[in-house]
């Protein structure tokens, strides 16, 4: 089936042949599969009874169903919604706070007019690969800038990451021709009217890259509140499992010490609630990724802006 | 590049600036807050105007109703020492962890969990992170010196001093072979003949043979054969014989008595009576959980086996594996000290006197608020309420455990039992010593991961032990093990010296 | 006089793109160099201090490259050193390559729909943690009830066999990190300006050849930038593939054994904060002097394509 068969249905005017569209099909699905089994797998788990997991180990179909493991992990606190609540509002905040800095500071070190780029690209670059270490920066965190147990906590320490803005960085100077800038200025617009009139929408792709990495840091990040927060209404989803699921390991590892090892295993969450755990962390933001992915797919109609 | 250079020292020159300064005028304040703090201190000693907030890290997991609770707890402590406590629960994987950093950084605290197995106690000690106790034992301490096992106050010296208060609790560490009731009945199985690990063969054989879907030696990578040995660091070959007189330290790699234990490991391993996955197996609790084990070897304490039938839902039985020893790490295995930055240190140790002296203290801290998380059914035992789940803190973690209240179902005299099994303890030859690795880090890092290489492999029967011992002792010796040895050699002499053994 | 004027009027005219980089600026002094000043502790034996942890840095004793030597002293410092490199040569090499290739594949599928589907599927193993993806290992891998020895009827021991574990590790690599790597290269594509096809459709060229004269063209710089920062890292490992995948399994140490692991095993027993600092300095420093070097190159290649 050639592009020209079907012009109007799709703006994709440079189709495949059909064998070689079958066959990147067949590239991609396959390569699909071999990733999402193990997550079906983990899905089935979750749901698999406890005492038929012991017995019979893992199984594509299992021999008895349960919800047991939610019940658990929904038992274990009813600050499960409240930790969602965390983790959404983090994530947002978060996201929005770190495209705004790296947004700026990428299109800065990215104008061949900026005097200073090289000193500050090397500022940034810097910093990827050297760091103080944890507890330098637990201090500055919370004795310097006073943000223990606050949300900002979990919000600042990830806002900022070298790694994106030389990426978005790349974004720009490759998908805006410097010569639309130039004519922007000569059109009299200034660097911010430039940056958001012209350069941030030509750069769409980039900036849901960043805003989906970012995304994704926040929502999937523990550490941080293991560090910077001790009030239980604060505790972010990926943490509370965490938690859950460290503490799980280290009172297994400890087996030998008789009071530790008797007193928690009773409590001790088994293999379907770690499962769980990761269908409850995983689920909600599966849905969010569409929001970012047609950027990736569909590309942008990059007329309207240039003409 | 010469103009990218200076900015960039100059920005550098610019950071240290800041940072000094900030560190003064940190070092300052922190001076003067401590300073402050001293004096209000003694303030409080004078009148009893100011009543003084403890800030108390301790392991486990969050409790619901902790604030609830310590309501209740800080009106009684407030009549009592004047004081109000602020608990504060850190999970136990993050414990480590999370202490490390906070004790690194110098975040206000007064009182926190340590032991041999979190926030390592000897270690932190050492480093400054813990407040020497001796003179507040004497003072505010005499409750604690005059209640508790002596053996613990004796035993959990770091280089003769106290540097943490440990729990009252099990005191020497007896190894069991515990045994799935359930099978041994079925087979009419014997229990009388076993004393050691060779003396199982039989049992497991008949298992083997009559069982195919049971393991019938449930282990994991963390095994090891008893053996007669007392080691300088847990885990580790440098070790001292049980029965020693000289205090020779020796690499347990080289013993004929490992040559002995490994080889019965091996035969059982290749008779199939071990998963032969074991070397990589770091829990088997899908075994328990399924009664699809036999035997198996873990560490006991009195009225273990109903512990063990009640978690499991199957009765299981023990027999004595080894004599119960007293190691540095069963006296270090809970405790709770007040930290180098505490500024009430008399306060802490006021409060932890009365932690380990006052029963009602005791009994709240560990099971919250009489008539909502659990009802008296007599004088000395209580029954759990269903709000009990939102108050379920770790008993062992909180100071004296002989004070407790007794659960429903408990016999009567289940502390008189902790006592006698305290008393059968036998001292192991290196209790009280502590090794100093200052020396020694370098070749301790290489050693580790030689050891960590062969150990497991070795210890569960995974592979031949004549050829691996062989091996493992070379790398061992290449990595600096001998140095290692020497200098324990020289800090036991020492120490054997200034302790008269 | 002239050169502070010069520079005064330098800053004016710059002063939009300065203030731009302003927020981000703040946040590298406070998040990034200024605790980069602890890194001295490399240089000392840390012990607590009452005072807190400048004082304690102030009152530590300097030990000079002490903290450093246990890193090379030892046999398997050689071991360690070669494992990490090369393995991380492995995951940059094939790691570039197919991700590189998923993305052009899933630019190139017709239907829309079924890239998305496809390209959220790849983008799952992200979501799983190390110690669950080394659940699933260990189901395929079990020798008693794994899925590979029962589908072939082998009876191999996975985890005390080294020679597999290479290509084990480099596979769990790719499988968790291509879907994620190619989304950068798949916005990349996204932004190509869409006129150059057009313009190359006019002239005939086939599919392949539009992706061999535009795409790949077009990719270079992002390619470049990637490959740079990955050298950067390249002295480091992800703690959870070489630890939790192979089960800690003491006979495959030959080949799973690397720096970051190394550190862990070595310093569980003494907790010197003095030696793991070091041994994060030294793996920055030789990720720095890499991407300098590499950086250098591009330079003189392709000046706008270096990272600065």
């Amino acid at each position: 089936m050639s592009a020209n068969a079907n012009p109007v249905k799709s703006r994709d005017f440079h189709r495949l042949s059909s064998v070689w569209n079958i066959i990147f099909n067949c590239i991609a699905g396959g390569f699909a599969l071999l990733c999402i089994f193990p997550f079906l797998f983990v899905v089935l788990i979750s749901f698999t009874d406890e005492g038929a997991l012991a017995r019979d180990g893992y199984q594509l179909i299992p021999a008895k169903w349960s919800l047991e493991a939610y019940k658990y992990v929904f038992g274990s606190g009813d600050t499960l919604l409240r930790s969602y609540g965390v983790t959404i509002a983090v994530t947002v905040i978060g996201t929005l706070v770190s495209l705004i800095i790296i947004s700026l500071y990428a299109y800065a070190i990215s104008r061949k007019s900026f005097k200073y780029r090289n000193f500050f690209a090397f500022f940034a670059f810097f910093t990827m690969l050297f760091n103080g270490g944890l507890v330098p920066t637990y201090i500055v965190v919370t004795q310097m800038l006073g943000l223990k147990d606050t949300i900002w906590a979990l919000v600042l320490p990830l806002a900022v990451n070298a790694f994106y803005i030389m990426i978005l960085r790349t974004f720009y100077i490759t998908s805006v021709p410097d010569a639309l800038i130039e004519s922007a200025k000569i059109d009299g617009a200034g660097e911010f009217r430039t940056f958001l009139g012209i350069v941030l929408p030509l750069s769409l792709p980039g900036l849901a890259t960043i805003g989906l990495f970012s995304t994704l840091g926040y929502w999937n990040d523990w550490f941080n509140a293991l560090l910077y927060i001790d009030n239980p209404n604060l505790v972010p989803l990926q943490s509370m499992l965490m938690r859950i699921e460290t503490s799980m390991q280290f009172i297994m590892q400890n087996s030998q010490n008789s009071s530790l090892s008797l007193e928690a295993l009773r409590n001790m969450p088994q293999d379907t609630s770690r499962m769980a755990m990761v269908v409850l962390a995983t689920g909600p933001i599966i849905f969010a990724y569409p929001f970012f992915q047609r950027y990736f797919i569909q590309g942008l109609t990059v007329g309207a802006v240039k003409e | 590049m010469s103009k990218k250079k200076k900015h960039f020292s100059l920005l550098l020159t610019t950071l240290l600036t800041v940072s000094l300064a900030l560190s003064a005028c940190g070092g300052d304040s922190k001076n003067n807050a401590g300073g402050e703090a001293a004096s209000g201190g003694n303030k409080a000693a004078e009148s009893t105007e100011k009543p003084v907030e403890l800030i108390w890290y301790t392991i486990g997991p969050p409790q619901k109703d902790m604030d609830k609770v310590l309501t209740e707890v800080n009106k009684y402590t407030l009549e009592k020492i004047n004081a109000t406590l602020d608990i504060k629960m850190l999970d136990f994987g993050d414990y480590t962890q999370k202490m490390q950093v906070m004790a690194a950084s110098g975040e206000p605290m007064d009182i926190l969990f340590t032991s041999s197995w979190a926030f390592d106690y000897v270690q932190n000690a050492r480093k400054g992170a813990f407040l020497q106790l001796d003179d507040l034992l004497k003072n505010q301490g005499k409750g604690i010196v005059d209640t508790i096992d002596p053996a613990f106050l004796e035993g959990s010296k770091v280089d003769g001093h106290n540097y943490a208060i440990p729990a009252n609790k099990e005191l020497p560490a007896q190894e069991v072979f515990r045994f799935n009731k359930e099978l041994l009945d079925k087979y009419k199985l014997d229990l009388t003949s076993v004393k050691t690990m060779a003396d199982l063969e039989p049992l497991l054989k008949t298992i083997k043979e009559n069982e195919p879907g049971v393991t019938p030696y449930a282990m994991v990578k963390d095994f090891m054969p008893i053996m007669p040995f007392d080691y300088v660091i847990e885990k580790m070959p440098m070790a001292v014989y049980m029965d020693t007189k000289d205090y020779k330290v020796i690499n347990i790699l080289e013993t004929p008595e490992i040559k002995e234990a490994l080889k019965t490991v091996r035969k059982f391993y290749q008779a199939g009576y071990i998963s032969p996955e074991v070397a990589t197996t770091s829990s088997v609790d899908d075994l328990y959980k399924a009664g699809k084990w036999f035997t198996d070897r873990a560490s006991t304490q009195p009225m273990a086996d109903n512990l063990w039938s009640v978690s499991y839902g199957y009765p299981v039985v023990s027999t004595p594996a080894s004599q119960p020893y007293i190691y540095n790490w069963s006296v270090m295995g809970s405790m709770q000290a007040i930290s180098a930055n505490s500024e009430y240190p008399e306060k802490a140790m006021e409060f932890l006197n009365l932690l380990n002296t006052d029963p009602v203290l005791r009994n709240m801290i560990d099971s919250g608020i009489e008539g909502v998380h659990y009802e008296k059914i007599s004088d000395n035992m209580i029954k759990n309420l269903p709000d009990a789940k939102n108050y379920d803190m770790p008993t062992f973690s909180l100071g004296n455990i002989m004070i407790n209240y007794l659960n429903e179902g408990d016999p009567e005299n289940k502390w008189e039992e902790f006592k006698k099994f305290n008393d059968a303890g036998i001292n192991a030859p290196l209790l009280g010593f502590n090794f100093d690795t200052s020396k020694v880090t370098n070749e301790i890092a290489a050693v580790q991961n030689v050891k960590e290489e062969f150990w497991a492999p070795l210890m569960t029967g995974s592979v031949d032990s004549e050829e691996y011992l062989t091996k493992a002792n070379e790398k061992l010796k290449a990595a600096g093990l001998d140095k290692i040895i020497a200098e324990a050699q020289s800090q036991i002499d020492a120490w054997k010296a200034a302790n008269n053994k | 006089m002239g050169k502070i004027g010069k520079s005064a009027k330098d800053v004016l005219k710059n002063k939009v793109l300065l203030f731009m980089v302003l927020p981000g600026t703040l946040w590298f002094l406070f998040f990034s160099y200024l605790p980069m000043v602890g890194t001295v502790i490399a240089f000392k034996e840390y012990r607590f201090s009452r005072d807190g942890f400048w004082a304690s840095i102030i009152n530590s004793k300097w030990v000079g490259w002490d903290n450093f030597k246990f890193l090379f002293s030892t046999n398997d410092a050689y071991l360690i050193t070669r494992n990490t490199l090369l393995y991380n040569i492995a995951f940059i090499v094939l790691g570039l390559i197919l991700s590189v290739l998923l993305a052009v594949v899933l630019s190139e599928i017709a239907n829309k729909k079924l890239a998305k589907l496809y390209q959220t599927g790849m983008f799952l193993p992200y979501f799983l943690s190390w110690v669950v993806v080394g659940y699933f290992a260990f189901s395929f891998l079990s020798s008693e009830r794994g899925l590979l020895n029962a589908m072939f009827g082998s009876n191999i021991s996975w985890y005390s066999e080294s020679k597999y574990w290479p290509f084990i590790i480099i596979f769990v690599f790719l499988w968790k990190a291509v879907g994620y790597n190619s989304v950068v290269y798949l916005a990349a594509i996204m932004g190509i300006d869409k006129s150059l096809y057009e313009a190359a459709m006019i002239d005939g060229a086939s599919k392949f050849q539009q992706i061999r004269g535009i795409t790949l063209p077009m990719l270079k710089p992002i390619i470049t930038i990637m490959t740079l920062l990955a050298i950067g890292k390249i002295f480091y490992a992800d703690f959870g593939l070489f630890y939790q995948v192979p089960r800690d399994s003491g006979t495959l140490y030959s080949v799973t054994n690397v720096i970051d692991t190394y550190v862990y095993r070595g310093l569980k027993t003494t907790g010197e904060i003095g030696m793991s600092t070091a041994a994060g300095l030294y793996q920055s420093v030789v990720g720095f002097v890499l991407v300098l070097t590499s950086n250098y190159i591009v330079r003189k290649f392709d000046k706008d394509s270096a990272l600065f």
